[in-house]
């Protein structure tokens, strides 16, 4: 670790942000090849959200652990042998329970815990901050009762809590196939399945099947089987749903095989697929891409991971330090996600002077856990989200707007991202647009109606997330020498908002 | 809408608008506050309507709190401790502290 008179001095020699698969097979990778790793992350303990609370599950530290355990299976327990390396590692500085507020292009992270932040600095930061469940508007989808299907595992593996009631599920992919599976193994029987896929999406999805990607195929193979064995009420194709109720949810309705229908329900869990998570990457100022098969945008990387500036040319770096890694640069699911964490470990390494290089074993090992991804990506399209929501129902869930004010203020011109947000505070909530952004850049395309690639994201602008007062007041890390240029000349006027993000690879 | 997989042994007590409540200790706020049943975490500033969380994994901050004597604080990102004072949120925030107790 260097400083010179105009350099601040580093804190590590890589920082990684997110300690799921990943981040933490990027680490080890790191670590063992003697670099100092710095690694923050939101939860008390490391495994991402795919391993949420192993640790404490495989331990019987939780009462409910040994039924969690089985419930969830060998893919849950798959984690283990990376959490206990990663444990074991003497490199590794970890920081659980910590969130992430900035990150600038020049390796400047920014953190709070509790009630401490401050400023850390490394030539290298990888940014390992996973996923998000797709945002699906729909009437009733901010009742209390509505959850999503994540939220709904999360409670299994962390709040030791099993869902009770009238349940429906309803959306699309394997994450919702799975998640009922694991319920019924816990003895709880969902009213129904209700997938917005259908068969003839199945049959498209059959010509992407290729030898190396046929084990999660077989996986959910069975666990369709087993579904079906308990006497689960599945059904396919379906449209219109929207959760009733006063206060919380007290109903669901929905359409399927021409016909419409109408469930008592507790708990309405919904999925629409994964995207990746693009609040730091928008928030340091990367480029990001629109990837029409997936409906989402995406960081613009290379093969190795490294990011792309988007900023002003005064505030654009003289070197991009961020790299980014797993689900937070592509979806892949856990396999892939250790396995591009390796790679872009070497291909950090490699930039320090260190490790033995990116092999071809690395890049195989890459394509071989993404090999699956077209026949998901077929199977499973998203549904929930498929088509705009109609004029009443809420866009953004913090400051509760519609569809239909959204779509007034785009026809009376407020028909840029910036604009939209500054006019009607879509994006402002305490969300910083996380839900809502797709839906509102989606809205305007409709309103111009074209079909190519969707305006920019709104402009992110640090902190990401909610910094307190007395936090803010306390910072420690700050250095005179890595002071930001300020400038007015990135405000929406002197943006070019018309120009669309370049269509994926 | 949800029940515990096993009962609670070596807990933590909490205080949610200042009755005691119990909390198995590693879990979050907002996985004991679903399981104690409560109808929302939060009535929204902006219409008053109820909301509880939806992700759970620090996203969608429907689920804010004011633990501890600060407000907007994300529920499912926040570990339980013995004592901890956990009060929902009642549409927005005045700017001045309401005078009667």
């Amino acid at each position: 670790m260097t400083h010179s008179p105009t350099t601040p001095p580093m804190n590590a020699d890589v920082i990684i942000v997110g300690c799921g698969p990943s981040g933490m097979a990027a680490a080890v990778e790191l670590a063992t090849a003697g670099c100092s790793v710095l690694v923050m992350d939101m939860q008390p303990a490391p495994g991402g959200q795919i391993f949420r609370n192993l640790e404490a599950n495989t331990r019987g530290r939780n009462p409910g652990s040994k039924s969690v355990l089985a419930a969830l299976g060998p893919s849950y327990r798959a984690g283990v042998a990376l959490i206990e390396r990663f444990r074991a590692c003497k490199g590794i500085d970890y920081r659980s329970q910590t969130t992430v507020w900035e990150v600038r292009p020049d390796g400047t992270v920014g953190w709070l815990r509790g009630m401490e932040a401050g400023y850390v600095r490394a030539p290298c930061v990888l940014l390992a901050h996973g996923a998000m469940e797709r945002p699906a508007p729909f009437p009733g989808w901010t009742l209390p009762g509505v959850m999503t299907a994540g939220a709904v595992q999360t409670l299994l593996k962390a709040g030791n809590l099993k869902p009770s009631g009238n349940i429906v599920l309803a959306g699309t992919g394997p994450l919702l196939l799975l998640l009922a599976t694991q319920l019924c193994h816990l003895g709880v029987k969902p009213a129904l399945i209700g997938r917005t896929d259908n068969f003839s999406h199945s049959l498209k999805a059959m010509r992407h099947l290729r030898g190396g990607g046929l084990s999660p195929v077989i996986k959910g193979v069975g666990w369709l089987a087993r579904l079906k064995a308990k006497g689960v009420r599945t059904v396919s194709g379906l449209t219109h749903l929207a959760a009733e109720g006063a206060r919380k949810v007290e109903a669901v309705s929905f359409a399927a095989g021409g016909r419409r229908e109408r469930l008592p329900c507790d708990l309405l869990i919904v999925h629409d697929g994964i995207v990746p998570a693009i609040d730091i990457p928008n928030g340091a100022g990367l480029a990001l891409q629109w990837d029409q098969t997936n409906a989402s945008w995406r960081p613009h990387t290379t093969t190795d991971g490294l990011a792309t500036p988007a900023l002003p040319p005064e505030l654009e770096p003289d070197h991009c330090a961020i790299r980014i890694t797993g689900d937070a640069r592509r979806i892949g699911g856990a396999d892939a996600a250790m396995a591009h964490g390796r790679l872009a470990a070497q291909a950090i390494l490699a930039e320090q002077g260190k490790g033995s290089g990116i092999t071809p074993q690395h890049r195989k090992a890459v394509r071989k856990a993404l090999s699956v991804r077209p026949f998901l990506d077929t199977a499973f399209p998203p549904g929930l989200s498929a088509s705009l929501p109609d004029d009443a129902t809420i866009v953004c869930r913090c400051e509760e707007l519609s569809a239909g004010t959204l779509r007034a203020k785009i026809h009376a011109g407020f028909n840029n991202m910036d604009a939209l947000r500054g006019e009607t505070r879509c994006g402002m909530g305490p969300c910083q647009g996380r839900n809502c952004m797709v839906s509102a850049a989606r809205l305007i395309m409709e309103a111009h109606n074209t079909s190519g690639p969707v305006p920019p994201t709104f402009r992110g602008r640090p902190p990401i997330r909610p910094l307190p007062l007395g936090a803010l007041a306390s910072l420690t890390g700050l250095d005179p020498r890595a002071t930001e240029l300020l400038t007015l000349e990135d405000k929406p006027e002197h943006d070019q908002e018309d120009k669309a993000h370049d269509p994926a690879e | 809408m949800f029940s515990s997989l096993s009962p609670i042994t070596h807990g933590v007590t909490l205080y949610l608008d200042g009755q005691p409540l119990a909390a198995n200790r590693g879990e979050s706020v907002a996985a004991c506050l679903l399981r104690a049943g409560v109808a929302y975490n939060r009535l929204t500033p902006v219409s008053g309507t109820p909301r509880l969380p939806y992700c759970m994994i620090g996203h969608c901050f429907d689920c804010l709190v004011e633990i501890d004597g600060v407000g907007n604080q994300q529920a499912c990102l926040t570990i339980v401790h013995d004592g901890m004072q956990v009060r929902r949120q009642n549409g927005a925030a005045s700017a001045v502290e309401d005078p009667t107790p």
